[in-house]
Order: C-alpha cells, then sequence, then structure tokens
C-alpha cells in the first residue's frame, strides 16, 4: 500500500496542485465557449504558436520567455480574428496557413545550432517549471476571466448563437471575439509549459465536449465541464506523481476517458 | 434527469477507484522499501560507477542513480518528479560538475542543506576552443589559405558550442574520459564521502584505494600506446573524445559533437570532408549511437579509418564497467593504429 499524501511533502507539487486548481476551472470556463463557437482549431493553432514565441524571446535574448509567449500570442490572436472575419477563404484554412506558419518560424529558430532538443520539453511539458511568480499570475488571470464570464458571458453566447443578430442588438461583437481571444491566449500560454505544446488544446476542449454531451442546458454544460476539468487535473496530477509520467498526459488520458463514457451514454438516450 | 448525476458519479468514482488501483499495484511493484540507510546520489553513469567503487560492500550505504537520460550525457536532461523524490531522501549528491548538471541550481533551491560532491573539483577541464588551437598550431606548417580556413572553422565552432549547450560550455567537462582525470575524481569522491560519514572512512579510503590501483594499472596500459599515437591527426564526433586523444597525444584536427538529436547539416559534412583532405586525417573517433551514419557517408567520400570508442556515459551497473569499457577503447585504438 502506498502512503497517498506523501506528494504533498513537495514544493513542486504543491504549487503543482495550486495551479491545477486555479486552472482547470479556467479551461473548463472557456471550453464551453471555444466548443460552442467552434474555435476548437483557433485554440490549437494558438497554442502551437507558443512556439514562436518562445524563440522571438530567445532571439531578443530575454531571460523569461513567458512574456515574449504572452504578447507574441496576443498578437497572433488579434490577427487571426481579424484575417478570419475577412472571409477571403475558409476560417480553417487560414488558421492552418498561419498555425503552420508561426510552428516553422519557431522550430527554425529554436533548431538553429541542430539542437532542439533542449526545448523538447515544452512539448510535453514539465511541471517542475512551475514556480510561486507563476501562480500569482494565474491568480491574476483567474480573477480577471471570472470577471469578464460574469460581464460578458450572455454577450457571448449570444454572438455563437447568431452573429448577425447579437450585431443587430448593439452588442460590440468585434471587441467582444476579440477580448475572447486575448483571454484564451493568455491562459494557453501561462499553462504551456507544464501541460505542453502537443496537448494543451485537449484540456480546453475535452471537459467542454464530454460536458455537452449529456447537458441539457447552460447551466449543466458549465457545471459538468467544471467538475471533469478540476477532476481530470487533480486525479492526473496524482496519478502521473506516483507513476512517473509527464503530467500534461495524465490529464488528457482521462479526460479522454470521460469523454468517450459520455459520448456512450449521451448517445444510448 | 436524476439518472445523469447518477451516471456522473459513478463514471467518476469508477475512473478514480480504477486509476488508483492501477497506480497502487504500479508502485508496489516498482518501489522497495526505503530504510534508514545513509543515502548516496550520483547525477550520472559514470559517477555512478566511481561511486560504486568508493562504497563497495560498506555496510549501511545505499548508493542511487537519476533516473536514466536517454541521451547518455546529461546535456539537455530534465529533472522529473521522481528525480525530485530521489534527492529528497539524499545525504550526498555526487555531481561530475563543470557545468554539465544544468539543473544544479534547481537543486540547490529546493534542497539548500544537501551535501554536493563535485567530483571535477581541483581538476583542470580542456576548453573548448582547445581542440581547435591544434588546428590553429598545423595549420601554420602547411598552406597560408589554409590558416585562414583553420579561423575560420575555429570561430564557426565556438559559435556552435554557445548555441547548442545550456550549460557554460566554455568548457569540456567530459574528464572521466581521461583515466588520469578519472582517478582524480575517484580520490575526490572518496575524501568528500569520507567527509560526509566519517564513521566509514577507512572503509571508502581503502576502497578507493583498490580502485585506484585497477586504474594505474590501465593508465600504464594507455600509456604504452603512446608510441603509436603521438602527434597522429584525429577527427572527434564527440567532445568527450577531446580527453582520450589528449590522453594518446593525438593532435585535434577537428571536433564536433554528434549528439542527442542533433541534425546535422549539409554544410558541417562538407567541412569534416575538407578538414579531412587538407589535413590530411586518417582516423575518425566516433561513438557508435550516434555517429555511424555520419561516418559511412564520410567513409564513402575520403580513405579514413573510423573507430567506433564508447563515451562511458551509459551502461551496465557494474563495478568493473568503467575498466572494462576503457580498455576496449583502448584495445580499439590499438588496432587500428598498428
Amino acid at each position: 500500500m502506498i502512503n497517498w499524501t506523501s506528494w504533498l511533502d513537495y514544493g513542486f507539487m504543491r504549487n503543482a496542485l495550486l495551479a491545477i486548481l486555479i486552472i482547470t476551472p479556467l479551461f473548463a470556463l472557456l471550453g464551453t465557449m471555444i466548443v460552442n463557437k467552434k474555435m476548437a482549431y483557433f485554440s490549437d493553432a494558438l497554442g502551437h504558436s507558443a512556439l514562436t514565441g518562445i524563440a522571438v524571446g530567445v532571439v531578443f535574448g530575454m531571460q523569461d520567455t513567458t512574456i515574449s509567449m504572452v504578447i507574441f500570442a496576443i498578437a497572433f490572436a488579434m490577427l487571426l480574428n481579424k484575417i478570419s472575419s475577412r472571409n477571403t477563404a475558409s476560417t480553417d484554412t487560414i488558421i492552418s496557413v498561419f498555425s503552420s506558419c508561426s510552428v516553422a518560424i519557431g522550430l527554425a529558430i529554436l533548431s538553429a545550432g541542430g539542437n532542439f532538443s533542449k526545448y523538447s520539453a515544452i512539448l510535453v511539458g514539465d511541471i517542475l517549471s512551475i514556480t510561486t511568480q507563476e501562480i500569482w499570475y494565474l491568480v491574476a488571470i483567474f480573477v480577471s476571466t471570472i470577471l469578464f464570464w460574469i460581464l460578458g458571458f450572455n454577450y457571448l453566447n449570444a454572438i455563437s448563437i447568431h452573429r448577425t443578430v447579437a450585431k443587430s442588438k448593439q452588442i460590440p461583437v468585434k471587441l467582444m471575439d476579440n477580448l475572447f481571444a486575448v483571454l484564451v491566449a493568455l491562459i494557453v500560454m501561462l499553462s504551456i509549459k507544464w501541460v505542453g505544446i502537443l496537448i494543451i488544446n485537449a484540456l480546453l476542449i475535452l471537459p467542454a465536449a464530454s460536458a455537452r454531451n449529456i447537458s441539457a442546458n447552460m447551466r449543466e454544460y458549465h457545471l459538468f465541464s467544471l467538475i471533469f476539468s478540476v477532476f481530470s487535473g487533480v486525479v492526473g496530477l496524482v496519478v502521473s506523481y506516483y507513476t512517473n509520467v509527464a503530467t500534461g498526459p495524465m490529464i488528457v488520458i482521462i479526460a479522454s476517458v470521460i469523454y468517450f463514457a459520455t459520448y456512450l451514454y449521451g448517445r444510448r438516450k | 434527469m436524476k439518472n445523469k448525476y447518477v451516471f456522473v458519479l459513478v463514471m467518476l468514482l469508477s475512473i478514480l477507484v480504477v486509476s488508483f488501483g492501477f497506480t497502487n499495484i504500479y508502485v508496489s511493484h516498482n518501489q522497495p522499501a526505503e530504510d534508514e540507510d545513509f543515502v548516496v546520489v550520483t547525477s550520472f553513469y559514470p559517477m555512478y560507477i566511481a561511486t560504486m567503487n568508493v562504497i563497495g560492500d560498506t555496510e549501511g550505504v545505499t548508493l542511487k542513480n537519476l533516473s536514466e537520460p536517454q541521451t547518455g550525457c546529461l546535456h539537455d536532461f530534465q529533472l522529473t518528479p521522481a528525480d525530485m523524490k530521489v534527492l529528497s531522501t539524499a545525504d550526498v549528491f555526487v555531481i561530475n560538475g563543470g557545468g554539465i548538471e544544468s539543473f544544479m541550481e534547481e537543486i540547490a533551491e529546493q534542497y539548500p542543506d544537501l551535501v554536493v560532491i563535485e567530483a571535477c573539483e581541483g581538476i583542470e577541464l580542456l576548453c573548448e576552443e582547445d581542440a581547435h588551437g591544434h588546428v590553429h598550431e598545423d595549420s601554420h606548417s602547411e598552406e597560408d589559405h589554409e590558416d585562414i580556413h583553420g579561423t575560420e572553422e575555429h570561430d564557426h565552432e565556438n559559435e556552435d558550442a554557445h548555441d547548442e549547450d545550456v550549460h557554460n560550455h566554455d568548457v569540456n567537462a567530459h574528464a572521466w574520459m581521461s583515466v588520469e582525470l578519472y582517478r582524480k575524481q575517484v580520490e575526490t569522491i572518496a575524501s568528500g564521502l569520507a567527509k560526509a560519514a566519517p564513521q566509514m572512512r577507512e572503509s571508502f579510503l581503502a576502497n578507493a584505494g583498490d580502485y585506484d590501483r585497477k586504474l594505474e594499472a590501465l593508465q600504464v596500459e594507455q600509456e604504452k600506446l603512446l608510441t603509436l599515437t603521438k602527434g597522429e591527426e584525429v577527427i572527434l564526433f564527440h567532445c568527450a573524445y577531446d580527453y582520450v586523444a589528449e590522453d594518446l597525444g593525438l593532435e585535434t584536427a577537428f571536433c564536433m559533437d554528434l549528439d542527442e538529436e542533433r541534425q546535422v547539416s549539409a554544410g558541417e559534412v562538407a567541412e569534416v570532408l575538407e578538414v579531412i583532405e587538407h589535413h590530411g586525417v586518417k582516423y575518425i573517433f566516433a561513438e557508435e549511437l550516434y555517429g555511424t551514419d555520419m561516418c559511412e557517408m564520410v567513409q564513402k567520400e575520403v580513405d579514413v579509418e573510423v573507430i567506433y570508442l564508447n563515451p562511458l556515459n551509459r551502461g551496465e551497473y557494474e563495478a568493473d564497467s568503467y575498466i572494462e569499457g576503457m580498455r576496449n577503447n583502448l584495445k580499439l585504438i590499438k588496432e587500428v593504429f598498428q
């Protein structure tokens, strides 16, 4: 039998738990809207842009690449919004172009000198990289997201249901879209170092998608998404600690199991 | 409506039970019981072997190694939570030093009281530039334009070294590849451990003495090779071999670190070929794991002998594996140079 509380003896694990408790509810909230607005591909591209963000930071010799990542991701998100609203080609094509372009730039810069391996941790995530300072960032983003949600959720929901009607009702569609994109960018960038680029999108999408499988209304949708997100986060963290695998993938595995279970349950009805 | 909540509850509970159940089985299969021993943790393979020999059969000492990085050398190695756990039980942490353990800052922060023994302490490490210094000297004897060429190489390589590595790479930390320096490392580890656990002092020093005698014999063997090798030029595909070259009195014409996931660009291959032709280099020291492709390609283009040496940074966890590995390296070198 193992001691199920021993993991709390370590500072980095307490940090990780705090980070997960703060960030998973945010993933759940934003995820519901991302799934509704069919933006899964957008948030995926955003995650990939982290590579370029880091590369830019490295080029400018920044100590803390988080800042360059955040700045780059915000710029990237706004640009994507702007261009996709012009509707010259289908949105997914545009996103794909931007995403691959930014990944290519990031890889090109980071692999200079033939050595990409020192950045490979960012692909799968490293739980030890959570510092106390980052937790404070997370707290700040937590508060602002909750505020935004309280004030702006009805607007966002209206936009996601029917854009044109929302516009005619004097809702600031563009502003809300941009704010939402910036928020997603911030949250993705602040958690990407320990979740990993390859799977961060799963954390945004899976809880909300699972909740959607079984929810009948907005309230349930949010509630289930929250429960699933926090649950998979905490269980994933504990299991990954004892089995010595990367934390991000473990969380995603558990979230996927939940998705399949709810999918089967939802289809049965 | 009610059903749904029951379903969610049952689902989450079963996931919880299953995942924790499996974790429990996994852990109880993998973790031997902890005890009250004096715990020594080493940072990677050569340090583990050296420390293993110093500890020998001393009672009441547990020796652990950090989880094995796939890459052999510690460049780019990242600590895992399991490593942190191992270190939290440690009384002493034996590292190579010279910047190869790039995670030491993190450790110093988490465990400020941990006793650290740095095996490279007091050893004068080679500089990365040293190898290319040779290029300079050699090129002087040849044509003028080649001298310029040599300088270019030098600069280029320096840049590479800076770009490539996380740690302070002005020094080449692979000191264990020199038998002479490895003996010093063993000595440093032994005296460090003796200081940390005075009650086992005698045993540590005696074991270190025994091991040193074996290493001395190895060094004598190595020195016999000197007559064959002295003054020859080699190309190295692993910077660890700088120390081998130094010990054997070889001149390094070119050194390129083919390590980990490094991708070689076409320009670099051309550069190697050029150096081989201009300097008339006949030998390449490479590591089998990473160098094979490159060496086969080079061998197709020009006539050189490739010697695949073991960088001794991974292998069997046996007390004699360093000596055997090194002896085997010397044998390989001898066969080719004869």
